[in-house]
């Protein structure tokens, strides 16, 4: 008697609770009918494939700032590591002509620039907030000075007439079958490595361990420092692959405004994808969706011609709502139980 | 009449009955022991009184009025104070200024009276014969002191029965004399008190009456004078109790451990060698040095001075992983702080220290994972519904045999159990220790750190009493007692001679 009882609570407690844990999918495909229906008959398969496309870059980033927060960090200086490697990576091409030597320089450089915040953060111990907000000023600063006092332009164009400029270029235009847009199948690629890494390796648990216990965590034999340093370094690594593709996609950098609000976007994107701020907690399958849900809304202001100026408003109430279902949901479930008793 | 009647209190949580027509009476100037084990509803019965759960069904009557719709708040100001065993002080707060938490004294213009306030602070520290600063910061006292303090401002609010949730369970000897000794002074005032321990000492120390709660259900209501503690135990876990001694001797192998003049923080010169196969009891006031011995050993703390041998190496480890490859393994002290990551599953829980040494395998399996919890799960008789379950949706003693689990999981040969028993029933203890014995019979290396010396003497075979940081004594086996453990742990012969 009592048997059938708890497992019909399970069951109940399960419909509810898949709807909390995936909170983000529901969002996401009500802000995509919305995009559909304004959208009505101007939908194409190209227009839904750049919601992919234009998500990769935030979408990248943001898998890094979901692993900060899962370890109760922050990582604020994403968007000036994009403007500082990918101008850097301009004058790296146009040097060597080779978008192999672009591409791991990129890779390096988000290596060294996630290793300052990392060690500052890690092995100093000081507070993730303040040292990338430091950081966050810095790196910009570093790519506009460059800019202008060095090479006395106002942006970092990459060299057209260089044999390799076109091929290139037109990688980051390019789709696979004539189909998916290929840096979307690069930020595809990228969701199925650090879903897998965040769930399936040791070193995954270990990062939700820090952010959840971090005395615990120390006293069950993680290194704390090395976890904390590594998580940044991984998040400077993909902003460095998000600064290739980038130049891939459009050319050129504008280190004032590359990246500009992305630690912002990619925050939201991983609070909508329902990782909690305080650590220690959630998926990072919802990240993608969030930095998606994101793109979409500018699809959507873009398509019923609204002033541009709009777009934050509506993602912030997007937001809102996103943590409020968030927060309403697990309490429909407690009061689904109670009712059931 | 009565002070405290509750009559009939039943309470359900989703479908499952945690109180069943439970009675209790509390009556004016008494010190009345509320026993169970874990889960016999004794705080879901305080909770109900205090106001912060309401009950399905039942009467409560305080001072002959009936209480109704009780909140936190209406309790409060009809008499019943709640000390929590996690204290709700704010440690932001001066010692006043959580004294006159909403009830601010102020003068014109709503400006604070501080000098009132401090004053009156100090007028009630000084009746109740307290040695706390008013104007001192929480955070700076330790926990005897915040423990008196949450009586002080229970008294201050005009409480007549205050709740005092497992009060003693980090203080020392003198401390938890100290409190005994304010709470007999309020008895004699006319204050009452409900107790809630699991140590049976105490209850004897202080308790006029008593009701023992098991599952939920009233077992039995009586006098102290009437029982004897081994009575007490038995009504508490019902027929699965037995005091016998779980002590056997074993055979002992070569030294695996040893210290020499070994210094740290908190601790000085240790010399000490233990073998293979040995259990040996630590025990001395709280702040003696012996957490901070066992977290040196394993690596939390830095060695200042002396040798560390471990299996005929010196080691100068700097880090947990070392001490873990070393085979040595620690369960910390204060399980909620230090062992458990509330946002895992007990499987993850389980499976999170081995990884540290297998991490050259970079996967997780989840069934290679399953199947080694299965076998500690039914060595050490986890009670869980499933290996996915929140850690956190077990009782304390479940939970505790999970840590156990977690470091048995990495083949540690020694074992380090810093307060392994704390906060844990009497069922669960006594199984722990039943465990504790069967590691060293098979070829484990225990030492642990307790303050009930009953535990000692139920597993030991050697007794190390610390004292200031130093080993006082080691006692043989058969010269454990409570009483030569006690002299030594106090230094009471040292300070005679020196008298």
């Amino acid at each position: 008697m009592s048997v059938s009882k708890a497992d019909n609570g399970r069951q109940k407690q399960s419909i509810t609770r898949v709807l909390g844990n995936y909170s983000f999918i529901l969002i996401f495909f009500a802000i995509l009918a919305v995009y559909l229906i304004i959208n009505a008959g101007a939908t194409t398969w190209s227009g839904v494939m750049n919601i992919l496309r234009h998500s990769t870059v935030v979408g990248i980033i943001a898998f890094g700032m979901g692993l900060a927060i899962i370890t109760g960090g922050i990582d604020l200086s994403v968007g000036s590591m994009l403007s500082l490697i990918g101008g850097f990576s301009v004058v790296v091409f146009n040097a060597t002509n080779s978008p192999v030597l672009t591409l791991l320089f990129s890779l390096f450089a988000g290596l060294v620039l996630g290793s300052i915040n990392g060690l500052l953060i890690g092995r100093i111990k000081m507070p993730p907030f303040i040292v990338t907000l430091a950081t966050m000023m810095i790196f910009r600063s570093i790519a506009q000075y460059y800019l202008r006092s060095v090479e006395r332009k106002s942006i970092f164009n990459m060299d057209g007439t260089l044999s390799s400029y076109d091929a290139f270029y037109s990688f980051g235009q390019s789709k696979l079958f004539d189909l998916i847009p290929t840096v979307g199948i690069i930020l595809i690629v990228v969701t199925a490595i650090m879903v897998f890494l965040s769930t399936s390796t040791k070193y995954g648990r270990t990062v939700y361990a820090v952010g959840s216990n971090e005395r615990a965590a120390m006293l069950a034999g993680i290194s704390v420092e090395w976890v904390r340093t590594s998580v940044y370094i991984i998040t400077g690594v993909l902003c460095g692959l998000a600064a290739f593709i980038w130049l891939a996609m459009n050319g050129a950098v504008d280190p004032a405004t590359l990246g500009r609000s992305n630690e912002m976007y990619a925050i939201a994107a991983v609070v909508i994808g329902g990782i909690s701020m305080s650590g220690g907690k959630g998926k990072l399958l919802g990240v993608l969706f969030g930095a998606m849900s994101y793109n979409i809304i500018d699809k959507i202001i873009a398509a019923m011609r609204f002033d541009a100026l709009i777009n934050d408003t509506i993602k912030g109430a997007i937001l809102l709502v996103a943590v409020l279902i968030q927060i309403i949901i697990p309490s429909l479930r407690r009061r689904l139980k109670k009712a059931g008793d | 009449m009565a002070l405290l009647q509750m009559k009939g209190i039943t309470k359900s949580f989703f479908g499952v009955k945690v109180l069943d027509q439970v009675d209790l009476q509390v009556e004016p100037g008494e010190v009345h022991a509320l026993l169970g084990e874990n889960g016999a509803g004794k705080s879901t019965l305080m909770n109900i009184l205090a106001g912060v759960y309401t009950r399905d069904a039942g009467q409560v009557f305080f001072m002959g009025k009936p209480l109704e719709d009780t909140t936190v708040r209406s309790a409060e100001s009809a008499g019943i104070a709640f000390v929590h065993q996690e204290l709700n002080l704010f440690n932001d707060l001066r010692v006043y200024e959580n004294i006159f938490l909403r009830k601010e004294l102020v003068k014109v213009l709503g400006v604070l009276d501080k000098k009132e306030m401090i004053r009156r602070t100090r007028d009630l520290m000084n009746s109740l014969g307290v040695d706390i600063h008013p104007a001192a910061m929480v955070s700076e006292l330790d926990t005897s002191k915040k423990q008196l303090l949450e009586i002080a401002k229970a008294l201050h609010a005009n409480a007549e029965l205050i709740i005092l949730d497992e009060p003693t369970t980090s203080l020392n000897n003198d401390e938890i004399d100290l409190l005994f000794s304010l709470i007999n002074r309020l008895k004699e005032a006319g204050k009452s008190f409900i107790f809630i321990s699991h140590k049976m000492q105490e209850v004897f120390r202080i308790a006029d009456r008593y009701t023992v709660l098991r599952n939920g259900l009233l077992i039995d209501t009586g006098s102290i004078k009437d029982v004897t503690s081994t009575t007490l135990a038995r009504l508490m876990v019902g027929n699965q109790y037995t005091d016998q001694s779980v002590y056997q001797p074993r055979e002992l192998g070569e030294v695996v451990l040893e210290m020499k003049n070994l210094s740290g923080e908190g601790f000085r010169d240790v010399s000490l060698s233990v073998k293979k196969g040995e259990i040996i009891g630590f025990t001395g006031l709280k702040g003696a040095g012996i957490s901070e011995l066992f977290r040196t050993i394993f690596g939390v703390l830095p060695i200042t001075g002396g040798e560390l041998v471990l299996f005929g190496e010196p080691v100068l480890h700097n880090s947990v992983r070392t001490a873990m490859r070393k085979r040595l393994s620690m369960i910390a002290a204060n399980r909620k702080e230090n062992s458990i990551i509330p946002d895992f599953s007990l499987l993850e829980n389980f499976y999170v220290s081995e990884h540290r040494l297998s991490s050259r395998k970079p996967l997780v399996r989840i069934n290679r994972e399953l199947n080694r919890y299965r076998v500690h799960r039914d060595t050490l008789s986890i009670r869980a519904s499933t290996a996915h379950a929140p850690i956190t949706s077990l009782s304390g003693g479940n939970q505790q045999k999970v840590i156990i689990a977690r470091w048995l999981n990495t083949q540690a040969d020694i074992l380090l159990l810093d307060n392994p028993t704390q906060g844990i029933d009497v069922g669960s203890k006594a199984e722990i220790y039943g465990l504790i014995q069967q590691l060293a019979h098979a070829g484990k290396t225990i030492l642990v750190n307790t303050l009930e010396i009953p535990e000692i003497m139920k597993v030991a075979d050697r007794c190390v009493v610390f004292y200031h940081g130093c080993i006082h004594s080691i006692l043989p086996r058969g010269d454990i007692s409570e009483e030569t453990v006690m002299i030594a742990a106090t230094n009471a012969i040292k300070s005679e001679v020196h008298a």
